[in-house]
């Protein structure tokens, strides 16, 4: 019986693209060879096979993917040679650390600098190790080093300092021996002043200043080609921050000197910083609790009979088979009318059509694992009824749906894909297109979608956003035929939401963890749509972040156990907004003892707002209806 | 005075039961819309669920628990978690203590499971429900490790899962390519395909297609495997067809058809191998076939969408979960096999299917 396998080392090193042969060899417990038995080797490393059975003396591994694992061998063992209670079975018998090398650095591209070298400067030097295959090194670094370091002073990373006027020649180099020279020429600073005018010198906690800098030579030309140091020192407070564009924004109140410099030559200018308003009372006007199953999302709207409803869909607890109809035409009132009944556990969204003609439903979990979604009649609007449904290839649950005039967008959980369909005739909805990412790739996921002004903005989960053109007419897509514009995702991952207003996309992570929700908003600047980029965050520390709505400048957030949180989102937006006190208002949104499926906790889900006031729906304790004091920031 | 009738009166109604000293029946069953495994026990009266197991890693929306299976020593249990980003996982969970052990990454939508019986590789199948019609795959997990060794690709929606009892062999079927699949267990390659739709029935190569349907014939649709105690037959209900088919291990030829009724899902058989019970999802009941005289016995289950079938090991009992439709819980409903009849019933949480046995402790 083998009780060990042995590598012919200790340990194995690949390279990518490469074939080993690494010996094996099988033993019993008495140290002698095992013939006949089969062993498995387990790659946990980018080595392929990952998995292999071996009856020989040997097995080839090649190399994949650069990284670092281990490789197991499993043995099989064999009726005849015994095993646990007397059958086939399998063990763990021998283990070694593998390593993937990438595929050797075969040249080095350099990258050309953004500035002129001038004495007294420093930036940022970059390159790309390339390998011999022409594509980016995956592991490999540069070091560089300089011929002339009193001319460029150069640190291995890369750090540029001008230091004289002069030639030199930087060398980027790999442990490996491969290298490339990069000449530079650093000429006399010409700059001998600098001015720098703020857009105001005196700002709230989160606005942001934005500095003219103005470098002048000698002869009072403007010098544009050079990079200027800039810094910020807190006065009489901490928290500023100047970037590379000459933005300045502060998290805290004080008095902050921002300072331009180069050569001998600098400017600073002085920042005041006062408060923002403080946030403002919300006041509850009516709730409509649920108790008996967890609410999901809602649609705030004006019927068709001029009355206005609210519809609620209903979460997993409790059995999710419903969407509520309430009447809020007056807030402080509200009063549920009426239920539409489907085969579900989860009716996870809710949205009603522009004209407020009919509805969509969202189903998961029906007992007939047909899914898909549920067409409602809303020509009493107090009591819709189910005019159609469509399931072919939807059965696998759909999460979310954005509705773009006679155009519905679906996140297919079976599929992972935005399937397209066509609401022209709303009594018979048609399936239109669809789009994914990975095509034919199933290692992806989708979990929501929102569409304005042609754009469509998916939230892919571990991918992040993906934009595309629904009509935009910039990237020649239509409604039916999306056209991929651009994407941008982040370490966190689990990008959940998007909602967009003026040139920011708000991102919304659903973290889940062992202390419950977490995740924040990532704000991302799309004013050049194909090149998206983060430019600031809300990070609430102790919850959640979830489904999220923009009107005038305010960002609303149903963010799990931390309420309803009401944020303003004028103006340019940098850093973190939370720390900047950006904060309006907020409302927890805990039902009383008795009045939700669990009392003093809030969970909400959804916001929206509707003629001056805010609805809020909290899984554990139904609908909310609330009115913030100052809905609307001081722009 | 009072006090001391009462207390006679409470030995009286005990006394019947403890003469018999009835042992008790512990099973999981994974309730996939609640994220709840229940922990219940049937004392031969009674079935109550003793625990409510939360699991899935999203609090927030369903993960899905579908799949149970009880390692043979008893010692841990494993469920499925079918709703992934994108991926589905298995939960490794220690029983008594029912705590979180450690989880393995695997396919789309995986299902239900088997393991070795020394328990140290696992099978579950990839189902991959409601994603294209693409040939989908069994996953094989070192247990020991709680890593997935390869991904065994075999046909379109493959589902049911079960090693024969000397660990040597895997079967599974798929449900959109009608086909029943034998693997190797040492090896982890497909070693034999059986077509099973009706009049089309063949073995067909291990490299055959493993997409597309037979034509012509009637779609079996199968949603099970279940091996004879000897290993000497294989059961496939025929979902789509509303039979049970019983076929030769060896030969892979079909020796009897069951005719079912509506919708055949899952399949469990006594120790002796004398009776078959087979749950029909379509039509809330469970068929029990004497597989000597092939005479069904019908019995009403307690909820709609009957799904999952365990029968204890002593041969006596089925337990059965009933998924129910919509906010209305889902049961679990206790069937005496000898009488034919449902003997106790609790009800559960949203949508309870994966069920399996852990323990019969007790009795004479």
């Amino acid at each position: 019986m083998v009780t060990e396998v042995r590598f012919g080392s200790d340990e194995l090193t690949v390279a990518r693209g490469e074939t080993v042969t690494l010996a094996t060899g099988m033993y019993d417990v008495n140290g002698n060879a095992v013939q006949g038995a089969v062993a498995i080797i387990m790659a946990q490393a980018g080595v392929s096979p990952r998995f292999a059975p071996i009856e020989g003396a040997s097995v080839d591994l090649t190399g994949q993917q650069p990284g670092a694992g281990m490789l197991t061998a499993i043995v099989m063992v064999p009726l005849d040679q015994g095993s646990v209670r007397g059958t086939a079975g399998a063990r763990q018998v021998g283990q070694i650390p593998v390593t993937v090398l990438d595929y050797p650095a075969a040249s080095i591209d350099i990258a050309e600098p953004d500035y002129m070298l001038y004495t007294g400067t420093s930036l940022q030097m970059a390159g790309t190790i390339m390998t011999t295959q022409g594509d980016a090194h995956a592991t490999a670094q540069i070091i560089w080093t300089s011929s002339d370091p009193s001319v460029a002073m150069v640190t291995g990373s890369g750090i540029l300092t001008s230091m004289s006027a002069g030639n030199a020649t930087l060398t980027a180099a790999t442990e490996g021996g491969v290298s490339v020279d990069y000449p530079v020429m650093v000429a006399t600073n010409p700059v001998t002043s600098i001015s720098m005018s703020p857009s105001s010198t005196s700002t709230r906690r989160g606005d942001v200043v934005e500095f003219d800098i103005v470098a002048t030579d000698a002869n009072g030309n403007a010098v544009t080609d050079i990079a200027l140091d800039l810094a910020v020192s807190g006065l009489e407070g901490t928290g500023g921050f100047v970037y590379s564009d000459g933005t300045f924004v502060a998290e805290e109140t004080g008095a902050y000197r921002v300072i331009a410099s180069t050569g001998s030559a600098s400017a600073a200018a002085v920042v005041e910083v006062t408060p923002r308003p403080e946030p403002q009372t919300v006041e509850l006007l009516d709730h409509g609790a649920r108790s008996e199953v967890s609410t999901s999302d809602l649609w705030v709207f004006e019927g068709a009979d001029g009355e206005d409803y609210a519809y609620t869909g209903t979460h997993a607890q409790g059995g999710g088979q419903r969407m509520f109809v309430w009447n809020v035409t007056d807030p402080t009132n509200i009063a549920l009318l009426d239920s539409v009944v489907v085969d579900a556990r989860v009716v996870n969204d809710v949205k009603v059509s522009d004209d407020a003609s009919w509805a969509i439903i969202t189903r998961e979990g029906a007992s007939t694992r047909r899914n898909g979604i549920v067409v409602l009649d809303l020509a009493d609007p107090a009591h819709p009824t189910i005019m159609a449904e469509l399931t072919d290839s939807l059965t696998g649950g759909i999460h979310n749906v954005w509705i773009m005039g006679e155009t519905v967008y679906a996140v297919n959980n079976g599929t992972s894909a935005m399937h397209i369909i066509d609401m022209s005739d709303p009594a018979n909805p048609k399936h239109a297109g669809r789009f994914e990412i990975k095509e034919g790739d199933t290692n992806k996921s989708l979990h929501d979608v929102w569409a304005e002004d042609g754009y469509a903005y998916l939230s892919y989960w571990n991918d992040g956003l993906v934009i595309v053109d629904v009509g935009a007419g910039t990237h020649g897509g239509s409604a039916h035929n999306p056209v991929f514009v651009s994407a941008i995702k982040y370490p966190e991952g689990n990008t959940h939401v998007a909602w967009r207003t003026r040139d920011y996309v708000f991102l919304g992570d659903e973290i889940g963890t062992s202390d419950g929700m977490r995740g924040f908003i990532h704000v991302v600047d799309v004013s050049d749509i194909d090149n998206p980029r983060q430019v600031a965050k809300y990070d609430l520390p102790e919850a959640g972040a979830h489904n999220v709505w923009i009107e005038d400048d305010v960002l609303y957030i149903a963010y799990y156990q931390g309420g309803l949180r009401i944020v303003d989102v004028s103006g340019t937006l940098r850093g973190d907004l939370y720390r900047q006190g950006r904060e309006l208002g907020f409302y927890r949104t805990e039902a009383a003892e008795g009045e939700g499926l669990a009392a003093n906790s809030a969970n909400a889900w959804g916001p929206q707002p509707f003629t001056g006031n805010l609805f809020v729906s909290d899984m554990t304790s139904g609908l909310w209806v609330v009115k913030h004091a100052r809905p609307r920031p001081i722009t | 005075m009072t006090k001391r009738l009462l207390l006679a009166a409470g030995l009286a109604l005990t006394s019947p039961v403890a003469a018999q000293s009835h042992p008790s029946y512990w099973a999981y069953v994974a309730n996939e819309s609640s994220d709840i495994v229940s922990l219940v026990r049937f004392d031969g009266t009674e079935v109550v669920e003793e625990k409510a197991i939360t699991v899935g890693p999203h609090p927030a929306d369903i993960d899905g628990a579908h799949g149970i299976a009880v390692s043979p020593t008893g010692t841990h249990w494993y469920v499925s978690i079918a709703h992934g980003q994108p991926y589905g996982q298995v939960w490794q969970m220690e029983t008594g203590t029912d705590r979180f052990v450690d989880s393995a990454y695997v396919g789309l939508f995986p299902a239900t499971m088997s393991m070795t019986p020394d328990g140290s590789s696992l099978f579950v199948v990839n189902f991959n429900l409601h994603g294209d019609h693409l040939p989908s795959s069994v996953s094989a997990v070192f247990t020991p490790m709680m890593s997935e060794i390869t991904q065994i690709e075999t046909c379109v929606m493959p589902h049911g899962s079960r090693v024969s009892r000397d660990g040597t062999r895997h079967y599974s079927t798929c449900m959109m390519s009608d086909q029943l699949v034998e693997s190797s267990v040492q090896g982890m390659d497909v070693q034999r395909r059986m077509m099973l739709t009706g009049g089309k029935e063949h073995v067909m190569a291990a490299d055959h297609d493993m997409g597309g349907m037979a034509m012509g014939g009637e779609i079996c649709k199968p949603t099970w495997v279940l091996l004879s105690p000897d290993d000497t037959r294989i059961y496939v209900p025929c979902n789509g067809r509303g039979d049970v088919l019983e076929i030769d291990a060896e030969s892979m030829e079909v020796l009897r058809r069951f005719p079912t009724g509506a919708g055949p899902y899952n399949l469990d058989i006594t120790p002796d191998g004398q009776k078959l019970v087979v749950t029909l999802k379509g039509a809330q009941s469970v068929a029990i076939f004497d597989l000597e005289t092939g005479e069904e016995t019908r019995i009403a289950t307690s909820q709609p969408v009957t799904h999952g079938v365990a029968i204890t090991p002593d041969g006596r009992f089925a337990f059965v979960s009933n998924e129910s439709v919509g906010a209305t819980r889902g049961t679990v409903d206790i069937i005496d096999i000898a009488a034919g009849a449902v003997v106790a019933s609790t009800p559960l949480h949203f949508q309870p299917g994966g069920l399996a046995m852990w323990k019969m402790e007790g009795g004479e």
